[in-house]
């Protein structure tokens, strides 16, 4: 076939539909509970129905004695052989409890896995769960992280002595100083709730042990199958060249896919023990009490501020309260928040001093933004209480307080490099989009009338493209692939495993244009081991930026070799060849050119290439970013408030997003759209709550209040384009900050509405009822 | 999980205590008890089945009762676990002669956990009132 462009106007920067609608769309996507192998038996996790308490007896006689039960186990009958889950974040003091994958003597959350029962089909299994005998002996809970830090107060882990897992310090420039030197110290005390993440998907995993070549397939539903391929060999002992981890279509992660759990550790290796298939998949009930949660920090925050309302520094004493146990990266998310808690602002002196602190309830880790948007809620809530304080416009103050265009790369007290950046144009462009002095305007009517009618900004920037391998665990890297195969085709594979943001089409558009082939020809493969031998998987916003890099590499390294190959069949040397919309020609454009039909199949026939040529037609690279990226933009929320019932009506919502260049803007869109409802989700309704027993309140839709249709406003969506330089396509990455910039903006909106009344803070979810009782005052 | 009430009973207090302590009835009157096997004085195997929210389910537990100081008063206790979780309450029961009935009041403290905490904790004061109200009821039936 011809490889002649079909389309000369380049696919990258188009809102194409995404590829994988179709199949998403007709139910023609592969989930792991849609996998079915032979013989496959199912496991169902029996669970504490107790937040603290002494495992007397785990009996599974009854339970064994039913019809198609394969087997019945305790943490007796598996840890020894299931090592203890993996933190990839350490500190220097940092004590951890032993995570192993069954409750040993003690369980320390309601939804601890106590037993797991393993049968012929997931009724019989479910049956034999309820059958297991555990006699629990109630021990004294703390679910206060505050606290848990009093003198007396029960021991989440008596063994380790202290409810303390860790300390953590910040600090940058003279902060003695800048509060020596205030004229006034604006203060506020402030709460972020714990949130559940609720993918539409629950996690779940099949295993599969093949006995003949001792090799272990493990499908999960996963953000992470490389990581899960280094780090479960750990745990189970099997070597990591006999492990494949498969990670088929996932229904979202937002973080709560970005770990190893106890279950897949058991499945794997109840696969090799019984010799069978192991499938477990999660129901919503156990998704809400033992899949991570996140935020949960609450801190005191404190602002120097001179007269003429600069702000000299920001210190802050922060609790995290991580849970029971450390998941993947759970102390490594209040440490994300110091990074960024300065914000967009010059703000010269900060310090912070963390506290990890463990409770009985389930761990805390990575949701969508993981430790961003707490610091990006706490410097936009503080803005808007300096102006207020100071009599400043919340506009004004924030904008004083930008870099300019030509200060970046900007160093921050925090210790990072920010890469580039104009936020005074994101906010001109917001404010230009939501008519800014029109809405002004119609806040005065409204506030004449006696209505409450806010407005709120927030002027955000965070961290993507994570990262640096120097500052990551395990290694910040991306590995891609690209293969022209030997029909023309182009296969892109790449190690970020994408799971919803959509890099097989926009992969595609990068790749379709850098080759010169038409985006049909092009196949991007993700997500299993045994094609994508290495990645680092998707979290941070790092996909695009990072994986990005590697293709861009990758497609370099292949056009430079069918560069050589174009100059040996047209008699040429490689610096003669040009190479433009996939065609191979002698530059000064005289004779015949070749395309990749042409070169391809003379690279692999293999009869007549040039001394020391490798047959095929591929690359592989590994990219490594020199910075992580550095995204920002303005969001703008106007609320009403019903005085009677407190209710919010968020009556527009602006957001301008600078995330570098756009691959393709529909998916930006799309990333943008669904972080900002998950903002208003935990702005306005989400809470997740345990009682003072540590019994967990909010295990179902019916009490978790996830945002619905009817609260997601019309977005007002708007972008400036300020690329990076921390890798070759300039793109920062969109993953997060909606989630990220909007939160504050609308917690603004609502506290502004508030105003006249006096409020100057309340803490989130601001729920009709924390607000009727704000305005009356009870 | 804290409630009080009280309740009349067209009975006077020593008809009504002996019902209270005999196994039959309580059966009878304990939402759900399927079966009550009684082990040693005063303490009794029970086999529940409720529905609270959302979540219906089996319980094997006991029934106990202690501080008995007829006609006047017990407090009657109540466990059970099974796969919804766990319930856990004590009734402190008060009887006291009015006319030629009983004025009894109840006085109760309950817990619950896992699952059933989880999904139908929003409707638990609403269950253990009814629940309350109906062993009431249902003893009203017996002793009249």
């Amino acid at each position: 076939m011809s490889t002649i462009v079909k389309e000369k106007v380049g696919y990258v920067g188009r809102a194409m539909k995404r590829v994988e609608d179709p199949r998403l769309l007709k139910g023609l996507a592969t989930y792991v509970d849609d996998l079915r192998l032979p013989g496959m038996l199912h496991a169902v996790v029996v669970r504490s129905p107790h937040a603290h308490a002494r495992v007397r007896r785990v009996d599974g006689a009854a339970a064994r004695a039913l019809a198609g039960v394969a087997g019945v186990f305790s943490g007796a009958d598996l840890n020894a052989h299931c090592g203890t889950v993996p933190c990839a974040a350490s500190m220097p003091d940092l004590k951890a409890p032993k995570h192993t994958v069954l409750a040993s003597d003690r369980v320390y959350f309601v939804g601890h896995p106590v037993a797991v029962v393993v049968a012929a089909t997931p009724y019989a299994a479910v049956d034999a769960a309820e059958a297991v005998q555990v006699e629990y002996e109630p021990l004294p809970v703390v679910v206060d992280a505050e606290k848990a830090l009093e003198k007396g107060s029960p021991l989440t882990h008596p063994d380790l002595g202290t409810n303390v897992a860790f300390t953590w310090h910040l600090a940058g420039g003279d902060i003695d100083a800048a509060f020596k030197n205030a004229d006034r110290v604006v203060r506020q005390r402030m709460y972020h709730q714990r949130l559940t993440p609720m993918a539409i998907e629950p996690r779940g995993c099949v295993a599969s042990f093949d006995r003949g070549s001792g090799t272990l397939t493990l499908w999960t539903s996963t953000q992470i199958p490389h990581l899960v391929r280094t780090l479960l060999p750990g745990m189970i002992g099997i070597a990591e060249n006999k492990l494949r981890v498969v990670a088929p279509e996932v229904g979202g992660g937002f973080g709560s896919k970005l770990n190893l759990y106890v279950e897949e550790a058991i499945c794997s290796y109840l696969a090799m023990r019984l010799g069978a298939p192991v499938k477990w998949i999660e129901r919503r009930r156990e998704n809400a009490a033992a899949t991570i949660h996140g935020r949960d920090q609450i801190g005191d925050y404190e602002v120097a501020v001179s007269n003429d309302g600069t702000i000299l520094g920001l210190r802050n004493r922060t609790i995290a309260d991580l849970g029971s146990y450390l998941q993947l990266l759970t102390p490594a998310i209040p440490t994300l928040t110091g990074l960024v808690l300065t914000g967009s602002y010059k703000i010269p002196a900060v310090r912070m001093d963390v506290i990890g602190v463990y409770t009985h309830k389930m761990a805390a880790d990575a949701y969508r933004g993981a430790g961003r948007p707490e610091a990006t809620y706490l410097i936009e809530r503080l803005m808007d209480l300096v102006a207020g304080e100071t009599g400043q416009d919340p506009i004004e103050l924030r904008r004083r307080h930008f870099p300019k265009p030509q200060e970046f790369p900007f160093p921050t007290a925090t210790g990072l490099t920010y890469d580039s950046g104009d936020y005074d144009a994101a906010l001109r462009k917001a404010m230009e989009l939501a008519r800014w002095d029109e809405l002004v305007g119609r806040r005065e009517a409204r506030r004449r009338d006696g209505g409450l009618f806010g407005i709120g900004v927030s002027t955000y920037v965070e961290i993507c493209g994570m990262g640096p391998s120097k500052a990551m665990m395990a290694g910040g890297w991306e590995w891609g692939c690209v293969r022209i195969e030997m029909s023309a085709k182009v296969t892109v594979i790449t190690g970020a495993t994408p799971h919803g943001q959509g890099q097989e089409t926009s992969f595609a558009q990068i790749a379709a244009d850098r080759l010169g082939v038409p985006i049909d020809d092009i196949v991007v493969l993700h997500g299993d081991t045994s094609i994508a031998h290495y990645g680092r998987d998707t979290y941070g916003s790092r996909a695009t930026a990072v994986g990005g890099g590697a293709l861009v590499m990758c497609i370099d390294r292949v056009v430079d070799k069918a560069k050589r190959l174009a100059a040996h069949l047209l008699g040429a040397r490689p610096e003669q060849v040009e190479f433009q919309e996939g065609r191979f020609s002698l530059k000064g454009g005289a004779g015949r050119d070749l395309g990749w039909t042409d070169l391809a199949a003379e690279a692999y026939v293999a009869k007549n290439l040039p001394a020391g040529f490798e047959p095929g037609l591929e690359a592989s690279a590994f990219f490594e970013p020199e910075n992580f990226t550095f995204p920002f933009g303005t969001h703008i929320c106007a609320v009403d408030l019903d005085r009677e019932t407190g209710k919010v009506t968020i009556v527009k919502y602006v957001a301008v997003d600078d995330c570098g260049n756009q691959m393709n803007p529909l998916l930006i869109e799309g990333q943008l759209q669904g972080g900002i409802a998950q903002s208003i989700g935990q702005a306005l309704f989400e809470r997740t709550v345990y009682d003072e027993n540590g019994q967990l309140l909010t295990g179902e839709f019916t009490d978790y209040a996830l945002p619905r249709a009817e609260d997601i406003p019309e977005y007002a969506m708007g972008a400036t384009v300020t690329p990076t330089t921390a890798n070759p396509l300039g793109v920062k990455g969109v993953g997060e900050a909606g989630t990220i910039g909007a939160t504050p903006a609308i917690a603004n909106a609502v506290i502004d509405a508030l105003r006249p009344l006096g409020v100057k803070h309340l803490d989130m979810p601001l729920t009709p009822e924390k607000i009727w009782r704000a305005i009356n005052r009870r | 999980m804290k409630l009080t009430g009280t309740y009349r009973l067209a009975a006077p207090p020593a008809r009504v205590f002996a019902a209270l302590v005999d196994p039959d009835v309580l059966q009878r009157c304990i939402e759900g008890a399927e079966r009550l096997v009684r082990t040693a004085d005063d303490q009794y195997d029970v086999h529940l089945r409720l529905g609270i929210g959302t979540v219906k389910g089996a319980y094997v537990g006991t029934v106990r009762l202690t501080d008995q100081q007829p006609p006047d008063r017990f407090t009657l206790h109540v466990e059970g676990k099974g796969a919804p979780g766990f319930v856990r309450g004590s009734a402190r029961i008060q009887l006291t002669a009015a006319g030629a009935g009983t004025v009894a009041i109840c006085d109760a403290d309950g817990q619950v956990g896992g699952v059933v905490s989880a999904v139908g904790s929003r409707l638990l004061d609403a269950t253990a009132r009814m629940l309350m109200d109906r062993f009431f009821e249902r003893l009203g039936a017996e002793v009249r």
